[in-house]
């Protein structure tokens, strides 16, 4: 494959106020001089400042449209929303949003993300290393479906409310989920390696919660079924041993399952491999 | 030189002849085939036995569009590394002449003989192609309990059954086909011919991507177009049948040819028509004219119907087909 133009932005400095990053994407800043990129203006706080004052930026070599950046980005929100295709690697920490109703992709982050993560995504990929904030793969308030589609791997913790609403997708949580996991999922997989807090699967509609790790323990409004699910579970299993780690090592023998809410619509499941 | 003996050519006493091979005359002639519309789809069950079951009954009454809406057949035998779930499988082939008539018959005959058969699963065989529905609709039998679930891009349907769930793919794709290869076997007698269209079969089995979608992949009623009676869109081809030799207008055969057996080929490709179709003609090459089947003929329909031809010569030859 030929080598294309990608662009490196390295931040000089903290920002005195948080700044929207959302619409500096792989694809848009592709075809553009550094000048020109320079010149993107972003809003920070509540008033505008160009890219260049914020930015040292370099030109890379890469195979598809890249954006590289660089230095701690705790205070810069919206990272990649709505992007529809490229890469977007970030060398350190993310403000909120990442990934905001992102279409395709990647977003790579090597450090933490704050809220929101991934919140109504519909496509692509974002795997974070590092942990991640409250409401990731959820809605915006007001909003009636959270995470739409694509792949959400957080290789930390993740924080409360994780998945809220979520419609289609799959979530890899390597660490441990707080409160309210999948809490009123509407359909997709999330899997889990670590501990889940408290409420988990709280008005669970549909879809499928997957405990690689330690199960927690079922509410009342969950019951078990007992037939053989052994066709999708090798499916699934499948698809997840490609995340490694507790992932590869789910048993082949098909799991444990529980059905609910039963609150709600009780189509949801949760699949206990490591349970008897 | 008589007619029959005009459709041989080269010489008939030279064992290297194109029309002479082991003593087996493969006459100047070619096979006459057809654009069809065709899927692939992989069942999967508890062992192989219960998914041939389902095959089985999945590719019943589907020997011929003339009448049973579509073509169908086992591909082969699937090892469960070769399976989506993991399971031993069976790749069945269905062809028909539309896209429209194939998603009918695809989903009448998943819903009636697969959904219904103990442990199966269904999966999309081919991967481009235009989706037509595999699970979409036969979800509904779920009555509200099934279940979708999207893994790695592919959605599959999970329908509550009695022994479980029925997991089907969303959709299969559907791919221009080629359908109507044939071969005809020309035998002393119908022990030499059955043997003969049985070790054939065998043969062409090995190819990938064809069926021979007759009763044991072979054929004794073949057909002409037409009928003296109006309401039939086929008949039996008189040129190939024995008790007619001394009395239809034009026979093929001599006296010595007491029985013929057809193969028909459905084929995924063009090539893949033309592999089935020569390794069934060296099949009966290897055996040779003693073994019983003295010649090896085509059906065709002047080249006039169907724009893939497979001469038997070229074939033999190597040669691509026109």
């Amino acid at each position: 494959m030929s080598a294309t133009r990608g662009w490196s932005l390295r931040l000089r400095a903290q920002p005195d106020f948080r700044v929207d990053l959302g619409a500096v994407r792989p694809a848009t800043v592709a075809g553009m001089a550094a000048a020109d990129i320079a010149g993107i203006q972003v809003r920070h706080g509540n008033e505008m400042v160009a890219l260049g004052e914020l930015f040292d930026i370099a030109e890379v070599a890469c195979e598809k449209p890249e954006l590289r950046l660089e230095g701690d980005l705790s205070r810069f929100d919206a990272i990649g929303r709505g992007l529809d295709g490229g890469v977007l690697r970030i060398d350190g920490a993310v403000g909120d949003r990442l990934g905001l109703s992102m279409r395709a992709g990647e977003i790579r982050v090597l450090g933490r993300a704050g809220q929101l993560a991934g919140c109504e995504m519909a496509g692509g990929l974002i795997e974070i290393e590092g942990d991640v904030g409250d409401f990731a793969a959820g809605a915006l308030p007001g909003s009636m479906d959270g995470m739409r589609g694509g792949t959400l791997v957080v290789n930390g913790d993740v924080g409360a409310r994780c998945a809220d609403r979520m419609r289609r997708g799959t979530l890899i949580i390597r660490g441990d989920a707080g409160d309210f996991l999948a809490s009123r999922m509407v359909a997709g997989t999330v899997a889990l390696a670590g501990r889940a807090g408290a409420h988990c699967g709280c008005g669970m509609r549909r879809g499928t919660l997957v405990f690689a790790g330690t199960a927690p323990a079922a509410p009342s409004t969950f019951v078990a079924t007992h037939q053989d699910i052994v066709v999708f579970w090798t499916l699934l299993r499948r698809s997840l041993a490609y995340h490694g780690g507790p992932f590869a090592a789910l048993p082949v023998r098909a799991p444990r399952r529980l059905v609910g809410d039963l609150a709600v619509d009780g189509k949801g499941e949760w699949l206990l491999p490591h349970t008897d | 030189m008589s007619e029959f003996e005009s459709r041989q050519s080269g010489d008939a006493n030279s064992g290297n002849a194109p029309g002479l091979r082991n003593g087996v005359i493969i006459d100047d002639t070619f096979a006459e085939a057809f654009p069809m519309k065709a899927t692939r789809v992989l069942i999967t069950a508890h062992n192989e036995t219960w998914a041939r079951h389902a095959a089985v009954s999945m590719t019943g009454f589907a020997t011929s569009v003339i009448a049973c809406g579509c073509e169908a057949g086992i591909e082969r035998a699937l090892a469960t590394d070769e399976t989506p779930d993991g399971r031993p499988g069976v790749a069945v082939l269905l062809f028909a002449m539309s896209g429209k008539e194939l998603a009918k018959q695809l989903e009448r005959r998943v819903g009636q003989c697969v959904l219904t058969c103990p442990t199966t699963a269904i999966y999309a065989g081919l991967d481009e192609g235009e989706g037509i529905a595999l699970g979409r609709n036969l979800r509904f039998f779920g009555d509200g309990w099934q279940i979708s679930k999207m893994i790695d891009g592919v959605r599959y349907w999970r329908v509550p059954v009695m022994d479980g769930e029925f997991v089907a793919q969303e959709t299969t794709a559907v791919v221009k086909a080629v359908g109507g290869g044939n071969l005809l076997l020309l035998a002393r007698d119908t022990d030499s011919g059955l043997a003969g269209a049985e070790a054939a079969v065998e043969a062409m089995r090995a190819v990938p991507g064809v069926i021979m979608p007759f009763p044991g992949g072979v054929v004794r009623s073949g057909s002409k177009i037409g009928s003296k009676y109006a309401s039939l869109p086929a008949s039996t081809n008189e040129a190939f049948c024995p008790a007619l030799t001394p009395l239809a207008k034009h026979s093929e055969l001599d006296a010595d040819t007491r029985c013929v057996m057809e193969i028909v080929i459905d084929g995924l490709t063009e090539a893949g028509v033309s592999a089935a179709m020569r390794a069934g003609i060296e099949a009966i090459v290897g055996r040779g004219a003693a073994a019983g089947v003295t010649r090896i003929s085509a059906g065709n329909y002047g080249g006039k119907l169907g724009p893939f031809h497979f001469h038997l010569h070229k074939l033999l030859g190597g040669e691509r087909t026109a």
